[in-house]
């Protein structure tokens, strides 16, 4: 009684934080006269990164005003990291930069000027329409992004297939998971992991690789760090990084090698488990077979024989920095020994000239040992983005698949997909389109006339982005871009389209651990600014009369007529859900939204039916009695059984992939490895994050972390201005000198939007033949002291009209 | 003026030494503890940015492995926000 407003809140505020960890206050809020501390609150997903977590968002007024995360949420159990708590400051009225109306200029030389959406409109029907006349349909393409909502992935295309008839769409999941997906498809013959998160509370043994998630998954790394406090003795955590990191803080050993030897050191913990006899011979028998091709199954004997290559002590000598035969021979210990042993990686081991084969070898370990399907045993990648998995790898959002894991060239599948969209049969083309390296190299030669960009920034995240920069901004090609704020590439556009952001619109988002999670509109969006799906049904609609082609209007039919944001996205969700997703590997009929809505969380596929949809879905993929799939496709009595679409004889696949170096080494001239990534505060191009002015000011511009030991050599102190120059380009960043990269290496974060500091300008597109996912993570530089510390400001893309 | 609700990780071994350490930051109240190390914590700032700030010092009291937000609420930053967005933005 009589408490004061702030301190209700405080106590809010306390008691919420107590409720989390089961620690009893000695006072509750109820009875006081006070208001409540919001009008409303709104359950959804955070939107900055690929954990999923889950939140409420409390409006008054209708305004943000405050967050809470939702305690019984499976993904984040209520906790948020700053980032998370921060992101209501892009909501439209919070943030002045928000973009908020139609920008267009004939000329990317011009100044943009606003216009309405309907003349807006016009011109890209027009435009999109003029290059397939003139060029044909392979002329015009997509690129979207794993932020956007599974509904808006779905329906752009949808409109490109079946109107355009093209397959060039494409996205960003391509940079950051593809060699995930390949490493999934050819393992385990089925795309995305087999178990969840639950398995941070069952693991006795975390196998980290090429993932610093403490920065880049805080909310998940904190489960991590849980369960290894909780259980000191018996928890092990090995960290394979040639970066120390904050991940490495709570590892019980720390593999730091020498980058692009990764394959060499995961065959050498294959080799210590097969010579030490510490695989699990039932498991193998049951449900293994060993190969050298799609087609070409081997002997065990034969992979033994190919293991004797990586012997730990040849190992150790390919590896360098701190390996040796002792300490991978104690990691193969642990990771076979352990009652369940989950591995986490990222874009350490996906962005690789060789991605898809480290994610074969990651899984070879678990597949061996019978790491699988048991509690606390899981091969897991982690995504990047909110809606890699759900939107773009489920979707149908990138060229050689359509959704419901369909590929392309699988006449089958396609015309499944058209008869289920109820257009002529082979409206979709046979072939793939673009991949995105293809695609912005057909932009350079210009054989791309119109390109539609979502939500994303390839001016600035391709890498060696001078190079397909040069083609954003020819004249002749034509550029769309939707997005909320200013950006990189906003400033090669011809036509620039506001969106609402997330809590401003209603759709779905599904994260790494096959979970798809529903927001639905909190607060309205900004000024002119709309939800996608009514900006491409509307383009739609003008697309078939420029074209004069019923078929597009027939892609948008089941739409017309429903209001944008919250019917619109409800009605594309059901076509995709109940007719595409139906009897595939993702099926997700039960996660309606109404049963969505339901639940604190979400619902992880396969989810047929509502009452197990109901349930939370599927926790463990391919067990009898946890995965109704598995029931249903199963061919015997075995527990495990592995239905996925990919491997005709049901089986995990062992794969012989030898030791392989990036595709630029370090040489004379270029000396250092460069590797890049993220930090905490802030996320990919900084366009989001930077817009915060607390996130900004924590890291305002991006450093070189140079070793000491190199610093010494070169002279180089902290705060030095320092240039790191490749074959391609040169940034000159500022130096942060500590024992981060091993000797040798660099390493630079992405974000920054300043010319001078872009590092993806220095870094190479090499990419690998089976994902075509670039080798981001590493290439060859050189660097030298340019001067001492200068003063430096932040820089941001602003919007010149 | 910014509330939040955290939890704050410290190590098992170290708690009291911890909790005296995060006591020293003003603006900061705890509210309860276990020993596993878990501390129940309210920031009180002038504005979200001093907020990060404070959030910044407490990552770097040694033996505190995470901090972990659970509850957010800025009602008046947000009504100061929009003042000076009418002035501001058009
Ligand atoms: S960990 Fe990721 S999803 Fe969770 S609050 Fe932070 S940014 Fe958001």
């Amino acid at each position: 009684m009589g408490l004061s407003r702030r301190e209700f809140l405080k106590r809010t505020a306390a008691l919420t934080a107590a409720s989390y960890v089961g620690i009893n206050l000695p006072f509750k809020n109820e009875n006081t006269s006070q208001a409540s501390d919001a009008d409303s609150w709104h359950k959804g997903t955070c939107r900055l990164c690929g954990s999923g977590c889950r939140l409420e968002l409390g409006v008054k007024n209708g305004k943000a005003v405050a967050l809470r995360g939702i305690p019984d949420s499976r993904t984040n159990y209520g906790y948020l990291c700053m980032k998370g708590m921060l992101f209501y400051k892009l909501m439209g009225y919070n943030n002045p930069d928000r973009l908020k109306k139609p920008l267009y200029r004939k000329s990317k030389k011009e100044p943009f000027k606003e216009i309405s959406w309907n003349e807006a409109l016009n011109i890209a029907a027009k435009e999109f329409a003029k290059a397939v006349k003139k060029h044909g349909n392979n002329s015009v393409a997509y690129y979207g992004s794993g932020q956007a909502l599974t509904e808006e992935t779905y329906i752009f295309q949808k409109v490109f297939r079946g109107g355009l008839r093209t397959n060039n769409v494409e996205g960003n999941p391509r940079l950051c998971m593809a060699s995930a997906v390949g490493g999934y498809l050819t393992s385990f013959g089925a795309d995305e992991p087999i178990g969840s998160y639950t398995n941070f509370e069952r693991a006795s043994c975390f196998f980290i690789i090429g993932s610093n998630m403490a920065e880049a998954h805080p909310v998940l790394f904190r489960r991590v760090m849980r369960r290894k406090l909780d259980n000191r003795e018996t928890v092990k955590v090995i960290n394979a990084d040639p970066r120390v990191s904050p991940t490495s803080r709570i590892a019980d050993l720390h593999l730091q090698f020498r980058p692009g030897t990764d394959l060499a050191l995961l065959n050498a913990m294959a080799y210590v488990i097969v010579k030490e006899k510490l695989y699990d011979e039932t498991f193998l028998k049951n449900y293994a077979t060993f190969r050298m091709g799609k087609k070409k199954e081997v002997s065990f004997e034969k992979y033994k024989e190919f293991l004797k290559d990586y012997t730990p002590e040849k190992v150790s000598d390919i590896c360098g920095g701190n390996i040796t035969p002792e300490k991978i021979r104690t990691a193969a210990l642990w990771f076979a020994k352990s009652e369940g042993t989950m591995s986490i990686w990222t874009m350490g081991i996906n962005q690789r000239k060789r991605g898809v084969w480290a994610n074969n070898l990651i899984h070879n370990l678990h597949i061996l040992t019978g790491q699988l399907c048991r509690p606390g045993a899981d091969s897991f990648s982690l995504t990047g983005q909110p809606n890699a998995c759900g939107g773009v790898r489920e979707g149908g959002g990138l060229c050689h698949i359509l959704p419901g894991h369909r590929l392309v060239k699988k006449d089958k599948l396609r015309h499944q997909v058209e008869k289920l969209w109820g257009i002529p049969q082979g409206r979709i083309p046979p072939k793939p389109g673009y991949h995105t390296i293809a695609m912005f190299e057909a932009v350079n030669q210009g054989k791309i006339k119109a390109i539609w960009i979502n939500c994303t920034s390839p001016a600035q995240s391709l890498p060696n982005c001078d190079k397909y920069r040069k083609g954003m901004s020819r004249e002749d090609v034509f550029m769309v871009v939707t997005d909320i704020f200013p950006t990189k590439t906003t400033e090669l556009a011809n036509l620039i389209l506001p969106t609402a952001f997330h809590f401003e619109k209603t759709g779905v988002y599904g994260c790494t651990e096959r979970r798809s999670q529903l927001t639905v509109k909190a607060v309205d969006a900004p000024g002119e600014a709309k939800p996608e799906v009514w900006i491409v049904r509307e383009w739609a609609l003008k697309l078939a009369k420029e074209l004069k082609d019923p078929v597009i209007k027939k892609c948008v039919e089941p739409f017309l007529g429903k209001e944008p944001d919250y019917e619109l996205p409800k009605a594309i969700w059901d076509e995709y859900t109940q007719k595409l997703t139906k009897g595939r590997d993702n099926d997700l009929r039960g996660a309606t939204y109404d049963v969505l809505k339901k639940l604190p969380d979400g619902v992880q596929w396969p989810a047929p039916t509502k009452e197990w949809a109901l349930k939370g879905g599927t926790d463990i993929k391919f067990v009898r009695g946890l995965d109704p799939l598995a029931d249903k496709h199963a061919k015997d009595q075995k527990p495990y059984q592995f239905y996925g679409p990919a491997h005709p004889d049901k089986k995990l696949w062992v794969w012989l992939r030898p030791q392989r170096g990036p595709e630029e080494m370090p040489d004379f001239e270029y000396p250092f490895y460069l590797s890049t990534g993220r930090v905490i505060d802030q996320w990919h191009t900084s366009s989001m994050t930077g817009r915060i002015p607390e996130l900004m000011r924590a890291n305002p511009y991006a450093y070189v972390e140079i070793n000491p030991k190199d610093a010494k050599k070169l002279g180089i102190k902290p705060g030095d201005m320092v240039e790191v120059a490749s074959r391609r380009g040169k940034n000159i960043l500022p130096a942060k000198v500590y024992v981060g990269p091993c000797e040798g290496m660099v390493f630079v974060y992405w974000y920054d939007q300043e010319e001078s500091r872009m590092i993806n300008r220095v870094t190479k597109d090499a990419f690998d033949p089976g994902s075509k996912e670039p080798e981001f993570k590493i290439c060859a530089c050189k660097i030298r002291k340019v001067s001492g510390p200068k003063p430096l400001k932040p820089f941001l893309v602003e919007m010149k009209t | 003026m910014p509330i939040g609700g955290f939890i704050v990780n410290v190590h098992p071994d170290h708690l009291e030494n911890s909790i005296r350490d995060l006591k020293k930051i003003s603006g900061l109240e705890v509210y309860g503890s276990d020993e596993k190390g878990n501390v129940v914590v309210v920031l009180e700032a002038d504005s979200s940015k001093a907020m990060e700030e404070m959030v910044e010092k407490i990552m770097k009291i040694e033996n505190v492995l995470s901090v972990g937000l659970t509850y957010f609420n800025v009602e008046d930053e947000i009504e100061i926000q929009e003042e000076q967005g009418k002035k501001t933005i058009h």
